[in-house]
C-alpha cells in the first residue's frame, strides 16, 4: 500500500470522527463536508495568497500549516457556534435535511465568491511535506490525537451527558444537563475537526474546489460511521479508513470494483446493523484475548 | 484484559502496520525494467459524470500501441501500457497517477479532466514523470511544471471559431444567451472565453444562465432565456448536461443556431440528445476528413475495430499521446539504450525528447513550445448532421 492511498484513508478517518461527534449525541448531522470545504479554503487562500504562509517556491512551511489549520478550525467552529442554535433545534431527519442545504449554501457561496475561484477552484497550493509520507506521520499524529480526545469523551462528564442525550433527550433534560449547550458543543466540536482537516487536505490534494463539500461527500462521510458503528471511537475510524481504502485496493478486479465497494456498503449495515465496532464485540474481543493469554502463563501447551 | 488495554494495543498495531506500509520506497533510482516492454501509464476517467470521455480516449490508447507494437515497438521491445481508472473526481485521480507512478511508468497520459490535472499533475512534477494530457483545454495547465504537456489545444484558441462560424451562417445575429455549469471547472473556464469571443463580435449575450453539472432538468433556465428571444444559444456544458439541455430546448420550442464547446465534442451526445443532436456547431481540435497519411492510418484503425464508425475528438487526441510517447521513446532509445539508464533519468530525458520532436498525427502536424504547449496547424469547425431515425448521427465538417 502506498503513503499517498495511507494518507486519504486518514483523512477519511478523520472526517468520519467529525461525523460521529454529533451523533454520539443522537445529532444527525450531515455538514462535515461544509466545514471540510471551509477549512481547505482557508488554507488554499492563505497558502496561495499570503506570502508569509506560502513559504518559498514549491514548499511551504510547517509552522505556516499549523496556523492555517488553527484558522481552518476556528472560522468553520464560529460558523458551526452561529448556526448551531437555531439548526439544533431540529431532530432527526429535519436536522439531516438541515444540515444538506448548509453545506449546499456553502458550496453555492465558494462557487460564487470572487476569491474562491469558482468551479475551477484553488490550484498550485504549496506542499509542507516533500513526500507523502509526512502527510501520513502528521495526519497520524492528529487522528491520534482526536482519537485520544474522543476516548477521554467516554470517562468526562460532557461525554456522558452526551450519551444521556442520545439515549433519551427528555430524560437527560429532566436529570439537568444543558441540553441545548451540550448538542452545540458537539456541533461545533465536529465542525473544527472538519476545518481543521480540510486545511491539511488542501495542501496533500494541490487544489481545493467547491466539490469538496458536496451532498455525495455527505453521505460518503455518514456511510464511513454507518459501516465503521457510531457508538465508539474506533468505528468512524475503521469505518473511514476501510471504506476510503477499498475502491483502491479492488482496483485488481476492474471494471467491477465499483459494483463490488456498493454491495459491501449495502452488506455491512445488513449483517451488521450497530456497524463493525460495537461495546459488546470489543468485550468479546477482549474476553477471548484475555483468556488466551492467561491459559498461555498458566498451563504451557503441550505438544 | 480490560477494553482500554485491548484498545492500547490495537492502537499501536495499527500505527505500527500503517508506518510499515508508508515506508514502501521510490522506485526512481532503481534502474529501469524493460524485460516486460517499455512501462507507459494512462489514467482515464473511465467511472463518474466524466466517463463518456474516457471511453472515448479508451479507444485511442489501444489502437496507438497496436499501432506501435505492430511496427516494431520500441527498437524491438514492446510498449506496455498500464490503464488505471480515475473516476471522475481530484482524489480518484491523484491515487491513480501515485499507483502507476510508483509502477515505474516511463510516462503518464491523462488525466481526462482540466480539474483532476490541477490535483494530479504537480504530483507527477514533483516525482519527475512526463505527463502527456490528451484533452485537458483549460488555460494553464503546461505551465503546471516542465514535466508536464498536452496534445490538446487550449480552449481559448478553439471556441471562437465556432462562434465566427454561426456568424457565417447567420450572419444577421443579434442575441446570444449563453449557458454554463457553474459548478464545473470546464464550464466556467470556456463560457469566459465564449462570452468574450461574443462581445467582440458585437453580440453581447442577454442572457447568461447557469446550471449544475449533475441537473437533469433545464426548465426554468430555458424559459427565463426563452424570454429573451435569443437567436443564437451557446453552450459550455459537458456531454451528459449539455445533451439533456440540447433536447429541452428544443422541445421548449427554440428553433435557432446552437453553438457548443469541447464538452459535447463526442458522439456519445448522439444517444441523449437524438434528432435534436440535429445542427449544433462545434469547434475541433481533429477532423477525419484531414487527408494525411498519419489521419488516414488512424481512421482504418479505427474503423477496422469500430465497424465503419467516425472516429471523435477524443480519440484521436488520446491516440496522438500515446504516439507522441512512443517516436519520442524510439528517438531516444536509439541515441541512448533505455536498459541502462535508471528510472528517474531515463524519466527525464524522455521528457526532453517529447519536447524537442515534431510529429506527424491524426491532429495533423504538432509540436511543442518549451513549456509544453501544443502548437497545432489546423482547426476545424463542425455540424452535427443526425440520422433520419435520430439515433446516430456524423460531425459533418464546414468549410
Amino acid at each position: 500500500m502506498d503513503a499517498a492511498l495511507l494518507e486519504q484513508m486518514l483523512l477519511g478517518a478523520l472526517l468520519a470522527l467529525s461525523v460521529y461527534l454529533p451523533l454520539r449525541c443522537g445529532q444527525l448531522s450531515l455538514a462535515t463536508p461544509g466545514f471540510y470545504a471551509v477549512g481547505g479554503y482557508v488554507a488554499a487562500l492563505l497558502s496561495t495568497g499570503v506570502p508569509a504562509f506560502a513559504g518559498s517556491g514549491a514548499t511551504s512551511p510547517l509552522p505556516a500549516l499549523l496556523a492555517e489549520m488553527a484558522l481552518g478550525g476556528a472560522l468553520a467552529g464560529l460558523i458551526a457556534l452561529a448556526i448551531g442554535r437555531p439548526v439544533l433545534r431540529l431532530r432527526g431527519i429535519y436536522l439531516a435535511i438541515a444540515t444538506i442545504a448548509l453545506v449546499e449554501i456553502l458550496r453555492v457561496l465558494n462557487l460564487n465568491l470572487p476569491f474562491t475561484g469558482g468551479a475551477m477552484g484553488i490550484f498550485g497550493i504549496p506542499q509542507p511535506f516533500e513526500h507523502a509520507g509526512g502527510y501520513v506521520l502528521f495526519t497520524l499524529a492528529l487522528l491520534a490525537v482526536a482519537s485520544w480526545l474522543c476516548q477521554r469523551l467516554e470517562a468526562l462528564r460532557l461525554g456522558r451527558a452526551m450519551a444521556a442525550i442520545r439515549d433519551d433527550e427528555l430524560a437527560a433534560a429532566s436529570v439537568g444537563i444543558d441540553t441545548p449547550r451540550t448538542k452545540l458543543i458537539a456541533f461545533v466540536a465536529s465542525a473544527v475537526l472538519a476545518g481543521i482537516t480540510g486545511a491539511l487536505a488542501a495542501h496533500f490534494f494541490n487544489s481545493w474546489n467547491a466539490r469538496a463539500g458536496s451532498f455525495d461527500a455527505s453521505i460518503t462521510t455518514l456511510a464511513f460511521v454507518v459501516f465503521g458503528g457510531s457508538r465508539f471511537w474506533l468505528g468512524p475510524v475503521l469505518g473511514g479508513l476501510a471504506l476510503t481504502a477499498l475502491p483502491e485496493l479492488l482496483r485488481p478486479v476492474g471494471d467491477l470494483r465499483l459494483i463490488l465497494f456498493g454491495a459491501v456498503i449495502l452488506l455491512g449495515p445488513l449483517f451488521f446493523p450497530q456497524g463493525l465496532v460495537t461495546a459488546e464485540r470489543l468485550r468479546g474481543l477482549a474476553a477471548v484475548l484475555g483468556r488466551s493469554r492467561g491459559r498461555g502463563h498458566q498451563a504451557p501447551q503441550t505438544p | 484484559m480490560s477494553v482500554g488495554r485491548l484498545l492500547r494495543v490495537g492502537t499501536g498495531l495499527l500505527t505500527l502496520t500503517l508506518l510499515l506500509a508508508g515506508c514502501a520506497s521510490d522506485p526512481g533510482n532503481q534502474p529501469l525494467d524493460v524485460a516486460g516492454g517499455v512501462p507507459v501509464g494512462a489514467v482515464l476517467a473511465l467511472t463518474g459524470n466524466a466517463n463518456v470521455y474516457g471511453q472515448d480516449q479508451k479507444i485511442g490508447l489501444e489502437l496507438a500501441l497496436q499501432q506501435r507494437n505492430g511496427g516494431g515497438g520500441i527498437n524491438g521491445k514492446p510498449l506496455k501500457l498500464a490503464l488505471e481508472d480515475s473516476g471522475s473526481d481530484e482524489p480518484g485521480a491523484n491515487a491513480a497517477f501515485t499507483l502507476q507512478i510508483n509502477r515505474g511508468v516511463l510516462a503518464l497520459i491523462g488525466p481526462t479532466l482540466s480539474q483532476q490535472a490541477f490535483s494530479a499533475d504537480p504530483i507527477a512534477q514533483r516525482r519527475g514523470v512526463p505527463v502527456v494530457a490528451p484533452s485537458n483545454t483549460a488555460t494553464g495547465i503546461p505551465e503546471i511544471g516542465f514535466f508536464i504537456s498536452r496534445v490538446s489545444a487550449q480552449s481559448s484558441v478553439i471556441a471562437p471559431l465556432a462562434i465566427e462560424q454561426a456568424l457565417k451562417i447567420q450572419p444577421g445575429l443579434k442575441r446570444a444567451a449563453v449557458f454554463y455549469a457553474q459548478d464545473d471547472a470546464y464550464s466556467t473556464a470556456e463560457t469566459t472565453i465564449f462570452q468574450k469571443a461574443l462581445k467582440e463580435r458585437g453580440l453581447d449575450p442577454v442572457t447568461v444562465q447557469r446550471t449544475q453539472l449533475n441537473d437533469q432538468d433545464f426548465q426554468n433556465q430555458i424559459s427565463a432565456a426563452l424570454r429573451e428571444k435569443p437567436d443564437l444559444i451557446v453552450l459550455s456544458l459537458q456531454a451528459v448536461d449539455g445533451g439533456n439541455l440540447i433536447r429541452q430546448l428544443r422541445e421548449l420550442g427554440y428553433r435557432g443556431l446552437i453553438v457548443a464547446g469541447n464538452g459535447m465534442n463526442t458522439p456519445n451526445i448522439y444517444p441523449i440528445c437524438q434528432k435534436y443532436c440535429d445542427g449544433l456547431l462545434i469547434a475541433q481540435a481533429y477532423s477525419p476528413e484531414l487527408d494525411t497519411p498519419a489521419n488516414a492510418a488512424f481512421l482504418k484503425a479505427f474503423q477496422a475495430a469500430k465497424g465503419g464508425a467516425i472516429p471523435p475528438q477524443l480519440t484521436a487526441q488520446a491516440y496522438t499521446a500515446l504516439q507522441v510517447i512512443g517516436e519520442a521513446l524510439v528517438r531516444l532509445d536509439k541515441r541512448q539504450p533505455l536498459a541502462g539508464a535508471t528510472l528517474a533519468a531515463a524519466r527525464k530525458q524522455l521528457m526532453q525528447e517529447i519536447l524537442a520532436g515534431t510529429y506527424a498525427t491524426p491532429l495533423g502536424e504538432i509540436r511543442f513550445t518549451p513549456e509544453g504547449e501544443v502548437i497545432q496547424s489546423q482547426f476545424f469547425v463542425a455540424q452535427v448532421r443526425m440520422d433520419p431515425g435520430g439515433r446516430s448521427g456524423r460531425f459533418a465538417l464546414l468549410k
